[in-house]
């Protein structure tokens, strides 16, 4: 893990220093109480289910969420910690599950993304808070919204050969390396040579 | 009480002294299916031949049983005595069943961390169990071996072996050599430091372990290794053939199969592939990687080794069984071990000495020029050479090789080898890996996809004297499963869309076919019940590598998913989802009902 951290100051250190502690000051009260002693992101559930009926639920946004930059910045630092050796490029899933198609689990809000990120899950996610900054992992959070989208826009998903069904797959990462996958596809590919570059 | 049938048997069930030299006795009784690959030379050759070429497309499901999981399958049922045992993928539950009747004797549910899943780099599989002097030896997904009682299922020794918090996982199968547990180790793609341990059979105590790199006392090599070439001989070669300390984090791990000699008393594997998989990041040999083993089982001391692909750069583990068999080659008898390399080469090699003495290809390979005998070693084909941040494209065969984990057989009534492989070509990017402990440590973006001819895997006959494939039959996805010949000349095996396969083991014609629940990766056995039936016995349930885009939550719409595999498997989907139940085949019980076929034929293709 030290040379984890090592990198990661190499990788900060490559941002600006003033541009970064702004970024650390807005993103990194996460876990920080409320003068009234709240934690607003532990308000945030999990689970659908809330017995009792009661109030909404807190809105956290992701404080890096107005920077453009973090979407770009998550893909560096998701590639630097190994994170597309589990969930894949564009994360496309393996040895963790896929993230390119919103089927989150533990939840897909800003919120969701960073506490699974902190605090791992029990499936084999393994729990980043004692390692990372918050503003890395908010930047971590911002990639991975970036790179969702669902199968299709109905309540289920057809998987069938005939008619195809996906009709489409990304533009593999060995051609194009992007924080917006989506926005390069191709005809689905059935197992055959993709298109050449 | 069924038992007078078995001559064995109260050797089995009686004696408490029988040790590994028994073992090998008893896995040369037919009724019986003792280890993985049914003996220790690793043929999966059954003698039975009630079921044979004439009457097997009669074959019926006589009964089933759901491991309660829903991930790949991989494990081969044992038969030891009048009881089945099998384990299921993570957790690795462990049962006993009657093999007539599919009884449930006992379960045994070891409490295997949930988070282990989370550093298995290619489905939560396991390989399967041993058995020796009335103990089942399994291994679990977090590192432990278990010794059960095989009558009971309680436990008597449990050890931990390595550490999930280093990327390190066990899925290979144990074997019990002379009162020893051989273990592997599992993690290339996570930076681990390959090893086989050998624990004592009746205390779980750890006698010795063999490292795959590192200094020489590491890898105990000592004053009776003696290698087969020169470019092997050396001081420390674990260590110098790597950039500085680069040996303890890469790989060459063991998650395939052990053979055994008792003739020769020597222990028979192959290491995994050296990490990264971004080469540019290990300059040199690396040994011991991708390098074949040859071992005296009662200390660990290196014989020899060979190694297959020095400094590998497309993640070619070479831990496919080693088939341990005798051949007349060029007029003497030789005692020779068959190796299918992922490298997609044909290996027969000197099992007394490491000498390579042939290597044909047996699948499209451009990824190499040819094996020198002279000197053994492999030529890579420097024009597709990736270096940093380069897409190579075509590159064959693929990182799972022309052939993965999956179990040969090899007939001594036809002397062919039948191979369950694929055909896949890839294209490949290198990239900066950087060592987190606990994470991958790979390096590289991959797109596999089908191979010449828009086929994936093939099931295929090859005659290792004349050095070439005698049939060969085409499947639309990779065969993940093992094979398995029988006396009756009936070759089986599975595929990932479903169907399980009879085949004539000399003409390689499909004599029957049976659409199973899932896809199976499994190990097809067999074995003579105590109702004097031959049954046929495999593991259902899709997944391995390549399975994982249908077992588990994989996008088939993102090709570089599960380290590549994903595009070539991204229709699988289509034709299986992940399942887990053991099936057991056999012919009617009233002999009028063999004459004529009932299933229904294979689609074509």
């Amino acid at each position: 893990m030290k040379r984890g951290l090592l990198l990661l100051l190499v990788l900060l250190g490559a941002g600006g220093a003033l541009a970064q502690q702004a970024r650390r000051n807005a993103a990194e009260n996460a876990l920080t109480p409320t003068r009234a002693g709240a934690y607003p992101i532990l308000s945030v559930p999990v689970s659908h289910l809330r017995p009792g009926q009661p109030p909404p639920p807190p809105q956290v946004t992701n404080p890096a969420g107005d920077d453009p930059q973090a979407a770009q910045r998550g893909m560096r630092y998701f590639i630097s910690f190994n994170c597309v050796g589990c969930h894949a490029p564009n994360g496309g899933g393996g040895m963790g599950p896929s993230l390119s198609d919103v089927k989150s689990i533990y939840g897909a809000e800003p919120a969701n993304l960073f506490l699974s990120i902190y605090q791992g899950r029990p499936n084999g996610m393994p729990a980043w808070g004692g390692s990372l900054p918050e503003s890395v992992i908010w930047d971590l959070v911002a990639y991975v919204r970036s790179i969702g989208q669902k199968p299709d826009g109905n309540f289920g998903q057809t998987i069938s050969r005939t008619p195809a069904s996906p009709q489409k797959q990304q533009t593999p990462a060995e051609f194009v390396q992007t924080a917006n996958p989506w926005a390069f596809t191709e005809p689905f590919g059935n197992g055959k040579k993709p298109d050449a570059k | 009480m069924k038992l007078t049938r078995w001559s064995l048997l109260p050797l089995v069930l009686l004696s408490c002294s029988a040790r590994a030299e028994d073992l090998n006795k008893l896995s040369q009784d037919p009724a019986q299916w003792v280890m993985p690959a049914r003996d220790y030379s690793s043929t999966r050759f059954s003698p039975l031949d009630q079921i044979n070429a004439g009457n097997v497309a009669g074959l019926q499901m006589a009964w089933t049983f759901s491991l309660g999981e829903t991930r790949g399958q991989e494990a081969a049922p044992l038969v030891i005595g009048d009881t089945m045992y099998i384990v299921s993928s993570w957790p690795n539950k462990v049962f006993a069943l009657d093999p007539v009747t599919g009884e449930l004797k006992w379960t045994y549910i070891p409490h295997t961390d949930r988070a282990a899943q989370g550093v298995a780099c290619c489905d939560v599989v396991t390989r399967g169990l041993a058995y020796d002097d009335g103990k089942i030896f399994q291994v679990t997904l977090d590192n432990h071996v278990i010794a059960l009682d095989a009558a009971t299922g309680k436990e008597l020794w449990a050890t931990k072996t390595g550490d999930i918090n280093l990327g390190e996982t066990t899925t290979a199968a144990p074997l019990a050599v002379k009162g020893k547990v051989f273990v592997g180790i599992s993690g290339g793609e996570m930076g681990v430091r390959g090893r086989i341990t050998a624990l004592d059979e009746n205390t779980g105590k750890i006698a010795y372990v063999a490292y795959g790199a590192g200094p020489d006392q590491d890898v105990l090599i000592g004053s009776d290794f003696k290698p087969p070439y020169d470019w092997m001989k050396g001081k420390d070669l674990g260590v110098n053939s790597w950039p500085q300390g680069a040996w303890k984090i890469g790989g060459a791990t063991m998650w395939g199969w052990f053979s055994y000699d008792p003739d020769l008393n020597t222990l028979y594997y192959g290491t995994g592939n050296p990490g990264p998989w971004n080469a540019e990041q290990r300059p040199g040999d690396n040994l011991w990687s991708s390098t074949l083993f040859a071992r005296n089982p009662e200390n660990g001391q290196a014989k020899w080794a060979y190694q297959f692909n020095p400094h590998d750069v497309w993640d070619h583990d070479e831990i496919q069984r080693n088939v341990l068999v005798d051949l007349q080659i060029g007029g003497a008898n030789r005692k020779v071990l068959l190796h299918p390399g992922r490298n997609g080469y044909m290996y027969v090699i000197d099992r007394e000495t490491g000498k390579v003495l042939s290597a044909d290809t047996y699948d499209t390979v451009n990824a190499y020029k040819g094996v020198n005998l002279e000197t053994g070693r492999i030529e890579p084909n420097m024009d597709l050479n990736p270096s940093l941040n380069r897409t190579v494209q075509d590159v064959c065969p693929a990182p799972p090789g022309a052939k993965d984990w999956q179990p040969t057989a090899w007939s001594p009534r036809t002397k062919l080898l039948y191979v369950p492989h694929q055909h896949l070509c890839m294209n490949f990017k290198a990239s900066e890996a950087s060592y987190i402990a606990g994470t991958p440590y790979v390096g590289a973006t991959v797109d596999m996809f089908a191979g010449p001819g828009g086929y994936r895997g093939e099931f295929m006959a090859w005659d290792p004297v004349q050095r070439k494939k005698v049939w060969e039959i085409h499947e639309n996805f990779p065969v993940w499963s093992g094979a398995l010949v029988t006396g009756g000349d009936v070759a089986v095996y599975a595929t990932m869309d479903r169907w399980m396969k009879a085949v004539d083991a000399k003409s390689g014609k499909v004599l029957w076919s049976f659409h199973l629940g899932s896809g199976s990766i499994g190990q097809p056995v067999t074995y003579r019940g105590s109702d004097g039936r031959q049954y046929i016995a495999i593991a259902t349930g899709v997944g391995g590598w390549p399975g994982v885009v249908a077992n588990a939550a994989v996008d088939p719409r993102v090709r570089n998913g599960a380290l590549g595999f994903t595009g070539a498997m991204q229709d699988l989907p289509t034709y299986t989802q992940g399942g887990g139940e053991l099936v057991v085949f056999a012919l009617p019980k009233s002999s009028s009902a063999q004459a004529a076929p009932t299933q229904p034929q294979p689609e074509k293709r």
